[in-house]
């Protein structure tokens, strides 16, 4: 069933913002009835490709070819009428629309001049049992949870009954559950002759999905083959170029010392009256499908979202923080899960976002203290590998270094807690790497480092303990030799012994 | 299932369920009429109606036209001039060869030209709204007083009568309105303002062809307001250039007092209405309680202030508990 | 050439050289713009403009806007007289009182928007509105005018032969300059302008900045009010109407930009100038005030093109 001409290809792309070269001269074919997995780290050029592709973004230089002939002025209207649908992580929705008003935007079926809601229905109908969703289609999606609105994104591309279909990590915030509708959907298309690009930094999911892989490094292509023969090790030397049986450090003794924190009956956001305590040198892991309460525990010890406990110790004070201001000055410091639109500000200069926390303390007389901040700015920059000119806007970096940023802005402040929200989600291994050893060294240091995370291995290799949130609620503590992903996952869906459904 | 009942089914669906998201609104309006009815009941004569209807009118037509582009992620300061310039042209080019369906015309042209061309300056010059709809207001007021540099010019009286007089004929053309308005609002590009302004970027991934949405958004919106303005002219029976001033508060006023919100994609064109309606039985009820006009502006900064406020201070105490 | 290129990429660069370039075609081409007091007159009448528009950048910089500053100038003018004590011989106590009031509006409106999470650019509409009835219940509609001396020392002195009105404009501009690039503040108000989410998790307090940066707005308000009571001897309803828009302007014209996050006040200071040029040109030509109004307008609207596709780069 594999076709032998590409539908959808790039030939010698090249792409460049802000005088960075981003691609240079890549190379990609699509091929119906083919899944194609597309690897590479963050910075290596996936996201500009897919834009490239989709009609969202010019090459510079170079073509893209659909069936076989160049496109002149590709936009994404006209990537839409060769039949090529992209499902992106940042969804394309509209927050008080319904489900059926969404996936239908901009491919309306119309009759005299109005939008058709008969045939609409049914051609929504259609796709959302395709892909499971059984809420009502006339609820507006603001109503929906996070994987829920991604599973409309996945339903929108599909009502437009696309020939290639280009899915970019699509399950980063879905449940298990959900993921696996998704891998038959596209085990399903695949059957159908559609050509299929698969982003994901899942290397499991590529393996089971997919049978080809190009892989991105630098902005060029260092391999484009079949999958046939290569196993999970093999796929991360292919990406890397090396073992990486070393991504994890090694957990050194523990020794963790004084309570830090100890709340009960703690609520905040979906978080309900849970009762949880973390001591200095831990690094305490949070887990759970996505959306169950992790961030809102995060920001409920910051301070930063409305909290209540029957009783709270913090850093020493009997009491929450009242607001953000109050968790700094105890040392708790926060680096959110969305790093472009929480945890820096983008258009202004890497120097800026490093210095931003610690403008109080450095001020002398009320007036900035500019030779002490350059000395400090530049000393960040050293630790953490920052190359470059730092007065560059921080968007010209790429998602790894931009979450170096994220992170390192706070060391200034000596934070005896250090709250992270998927602190690598869409960073590069190398950049991975870096982040876990520091994390280990904090540790080491005696601070405390809670860590949610979506990614089940990060949390069995770092955590000494590991808490369980579902529906707000404490499902499982597990420490030690106890800590495994199947604990983890089948605390987090419920399950009560191994092999059980809930 | 037939065609027919799955499109009703679908449709019908959604427009109730934003017509429950608004229920609040609906009641707090309705207890507004009761109040007003109690108090004044010449309101429940058709005379009386008529009046009510016609203050109504040509802030119901504003608060469209501003809500329109609150919609889309923009708003208009040039609402007051632009009511201004429809009323002069009204009246300066009904007495001339034209005649009363020619003025309409030139209203209604001068409306969607001078929205159009505000719309493709946003869009494509990509200026904020804020600022080209201010400087526009210099401009838009400049052309009122040149073409009628004092009060004057002429409407037939039998426009005014039948617009102005005791018949419904204004809540008819509202309903008129609001009929086109729902019909546009079941088309791609209707949607699409939506669309574009609480997600430009998913938009515009979409396929949604969003400069030029924002382009018909203040096209239609320069429509609404310029036709305000010949109804206007029509109440007075004269053209003046400045009689628009107070429309461009009024218009933000209203519309935030029905939920539409500033970011854009929030809030229903059903809840505009309901704030005009809301906005125009305050204004009547203070008038007639005997206060003084300037009274009516102090009501109304606490009113604006007190109907974001609330709303989100109940959702503030609500995540508390 | 590469100076003229780098010149472009520097947008209150940029304006000043505009203004430079249209005093001197205006010197050379009109009898009588350049004489010195006719500049000095301009520069007198910017600095009204100036001041307003310092308490403007600013808050345009942490991303709001701040609407009731013409119903702030003209409260400030009328309010002055009626409140200056006569015990008071100098008249600083009504110009302290006076301030004090400006500066409490402010504060109303940044807890508004900080407290009941009002939006900036509503709470400061229906601020104006509300001020815009009240006045006229309070004073009802007939001008004061003002006796206080220090009031007309300031609008009409002239040390050293420079108006004081623009002495007071240059000491406001140094501090709002150390304000926005050597305090700390400054750095925080464009980081809330850019992404407040983003700042407020960094640690940047949202209410206090809110508050004080309007405060602040009201208290230039103020300032801007009492110069214009000194220059014009009296004050009257609507006094202040003008300076709304044109205060908004002179920030946009100087390369700032109006969404927030992005600019400095060394713009805003010759967007005044050119605001006040523009405006005296316009006379000059004698039109209609329709005709005046159109050009107002479309200069306005040209000059926007140019500065904002410039800082756009």
């Amino acid at each position: 069933m594999t076709g032998t001409s590409p539908l959808l290809q790039a030939r010698q792309v090249f792409k460049g913002f802000f005088g960075n070269p981003v691609l240079k001269g890549v190379d990609i074919a699509l091929h119906p009835g083919r899944v194609h997995a597309l690897l590479g780290e963050n910075g290596a050029g996936k996201s500009t490709l897919i834009n490239l592709l989709s009609g969202a973004l010019q090459p510079d230089s170079g073509a893209i070819l659909v069936d076989g002939r160049p496109v002149g002025r590709f936009s994404p209207a006209a990537a839409r009428a060769a039949g090529i649908a992209v499902v992106q992580q940042e969804l394309s929705l509209t927050a008080d629309l319904s489900i059926a008003e969404n996936i239908g935007l901009g491919a309306y079926p119309r009759r005299f001049g109005l939008i058709d809601y008969g045939a609409l229905h049914r051609g929504v109908r259609e796709v959302c049992d395709m892909v499971g969703l059984t809420e009502p289609l006339d609820m507006p999606v603001a109503d929906l949870a996070l994987g829920r609105r991604q599973m409309v994104e996945i339903a929108k591309a599909l009502f437009r009954k696309p020939r290639v279909l280009i899915l970019d990590e699509p399950t980063s915030s879905l449940s298990a559950h959900e993921a696996g509708i998704l891998a038959r959907l596209i085990e399903t298309l695949r059957d159908r002759g559609v050509a299929l690009l698969y982003i994901s930094h899942r290397l499991n999911e590529v393996q089971a999905l997919c049978s080809h892989v190009t892989v991105l490094k630098d902005g060029g292509v260092t391999a484009d083959q079949s999958l046939a023969g290569i196993d999970g090790e093999g796929l991360v030397r292919l990406m890397v170029g090396r073992e990486t049986g070393d991504l994890f450090p090694a957990r050194p003794a523990p020794g963790p010392g004084a309570t830090r924190i100890v709340v009960e009956n703690f609520s905040a956001g979906l978080v309900r009256d849970i009762a949880f305590s973390a001591r200095s040198g831990e690094i305490v892991g949070i887990g759970g499908l996505v959306g169950q309460g992790q961030e809102d525990l995060l920001l409920g010890l910051y301070g930063a979202i409305p909290a209540k406990a029957s009783r709270a110790e913090v850093c020493g004070a009997p009491r929450l923080p009242g607001h953000v201001g109050d968790a700094n000055a105890a040392g708790i410091v926060y680096v959110p899960a969305d790093r472009k639109h929480e945890g820096l500000v983008l258009p202004h200069s890497i120097a800026s976002n490093l210095i931003l926390p610690s403008l109080g303390r450095l001020a002398r007389g009320g007036f900035r203290n500019r030779a002490g901040e350059s000395g400090l700015i530049a000393d960040l920059a050293r630790r953490l590998a920052i190359k470059g000119d730092v007065a560059r806007p921080v968007q010209a970096l790429s998602g790894g270094n931009q979450q170096k940023v994220a992170l390192a802005k706070w060391l200034p402040l000596d934070p005896s807690v250090l709250l992270l929200n998927d602190p690598t989600r869409g960073v590069d291994i190398e950049t991975k790497r870096e982040i876990y050893l520091m994390l280990r060294a904090f540790a080491a240091e005696g601070r405390l480092v809670i860590l949610a995370s979506s990614d089940t291995p990060e949390l069995v290799h770092l955590s000494d303990r590991v808490v369980v949130l579902r529906e707000g609620r404490v499902a499982a503590t597990l420490e030690g030799a106890a800590i495994s992903e199947e604990a983890i996952v089948g605390a987090a869906m419920g399950v009560r012994k191994q092999g059980e459904a809930a | 299932m037939s065609a027919v009942s799955s499109a009703g089914r679908l449709y019908g669906a959604i427009q109730g369920r934003r017509n429950r998201g608004l229920g609040g609104l609906y009641l707090v309006v309705a207890a507004f009429l009761v109040l007003y009815a109690v108090l004044f009941p010449g309101i429940l004569s058709v005379g009386g109606f008529s009046k009510f209807t016609q203050n109504w009118f040509p802030l119901a037509l504003v608060t469209m036209a501003q809500a329109l582009l609150m919609l889309n992620g923009g708003i208009t300061l040039a609402i007051g001039p632009l009511v201004s310039l429809g009323a002069v042209i009204a009246a300066t080019t009904m007495e001339g060869v034209l005649g009363v369906p020619g003025g309409i015309l030139a209203v209604a042209l001068a409306g969607l030209a001078i929205g159009a061309v505000t719309g493709a300056i946003v869009a494509h010059l990509r200026l904020p709204a804020i600022i080209v709809t201010l400087a526009g207001s210099f401009i838009i007021t400049g052309v009122a007083l040149i073409l009628l540099p004092r009060p004057g010019g002429f409407i037939p009286d039998w426009l005014s009568t039948t617009l102005a007089g005791h018949t419904p004929v204004a809540f008819l053309l509202l309903v008129l309105i609001l009929v086109f308005w729902k019909a546009f609002l079941a088309t791609p590009l209707g949607i699409g303002i939506y669309a574009a302004g609480d997600n430009p970027i998913g938009a515009f991934r979409s396929g949604v062809p969003v400069e030029r949405v924002k382009i018909v958004a203040f096209a239609l919106s320069g429509l609404l307001t310029a036709l305000a303005g010949l109804f206007v002219a029509a109440q007075t029976g004269s053209g003046d250039p400045v009689i628009g001033a107070p429309f461009t508060l009024n218009s933000i006023a209203a519309a935030v007092l029905g939920g539409v919100g500033f970011l854009g994609g929030k809030g229903t064109m059903r809840g505009a209405i309901c704030g005009s309606l809301l906005l125009s039985v305050m204004i009547n009820v203070m008038f007639f309680l005997g206060f003084p006009p300037v009274a009516q502006y102090v009501a109304q900064g606490l009113i604006i202030v007190g109907a974001v406020a609330v709303p989100e201070l109940l959702k503030q105490w609500k995540a508390r508990r | 050439m590469n100076a003229v290129k780098s010149m472009f990429r520097n947008p209150p660069l940029l304006t000043f050289v505009l203004v430079a370039l249209v005093w001197l075609v205006a010197s050379l081409t009109l009898r009588g713009f350049g004489a010195y007091g006719h500049l000095r007159y301009l520069l007198e009448l910017a600095a009204v403009i100036g001041i307003v528009a310092a308490g403007q950048t600013l808050v345009i910089l942490m991303g709001g806007i701040d609407l009731s500053v013409g119903a702030v100038i003209t409260v400030t003018a009328i309010l002055l007289p009626l409140i200056s004590p006569a015990a008071d011989p100098t008249g600083l106590t009504g110009i302290v009182l006076a301030l004090a009031i400006a500066t409490g509006i402010g504060l109303l409106n940044g807890a508004g928007a900080a407290y009941l999470r009002v939006p900036p650019i509503i709470m400061t509409l229906a601020m104006a509105t509300f001020l815009q009835g009240l006045l006229v219940i309070v004073a009802g509609g007939s001008a004061v005018t003002v006796s206080n001396p220090a009031v007309i020392l300031l609008g009409q002195a002239r040390p050293l032969g420079i108006p004081a009105g623009v002495i007071l404009w240059i000491v406001v501009s140094v501090v709002v300059l150390l304000v926005i690039h050597r305090m700390p503040i400054g750095a925080r108000l464009l980081a809330l302008g850019a992404n407040p989410l983003a700042a407020r998790l960094s640690g940047v307090s949202v209410t206090r900045n809110t508050l004080i940066l309007y405060a602040l707005s009201g208290f230039f308000a103020g300032l801007a009010g009492i110069l214009v009571l000194g220059m014009n001897r009296q004050g009257y309803v609507g006094i202040g109407d003008p300076y709304l828009l044109t205060s908004i302007a002179a920030v946009v014209l100087g390369g700032t930009s109006i969404l927030g996050g992005r600019g400095t006040y060394a713009g805003t200071i010759p967007g005044a100038i050119l605001l006040v040029t523009t405006t005296a040109l316009i006379t000059v030509v004698n039109a209609s005030p329709g005709w005046r109004s159109i050009m107002f307008g479309t200069l306005i609207l040209a000059l926007l093109l140019i500065s904002s596709r410039e800082a756009r780069r």
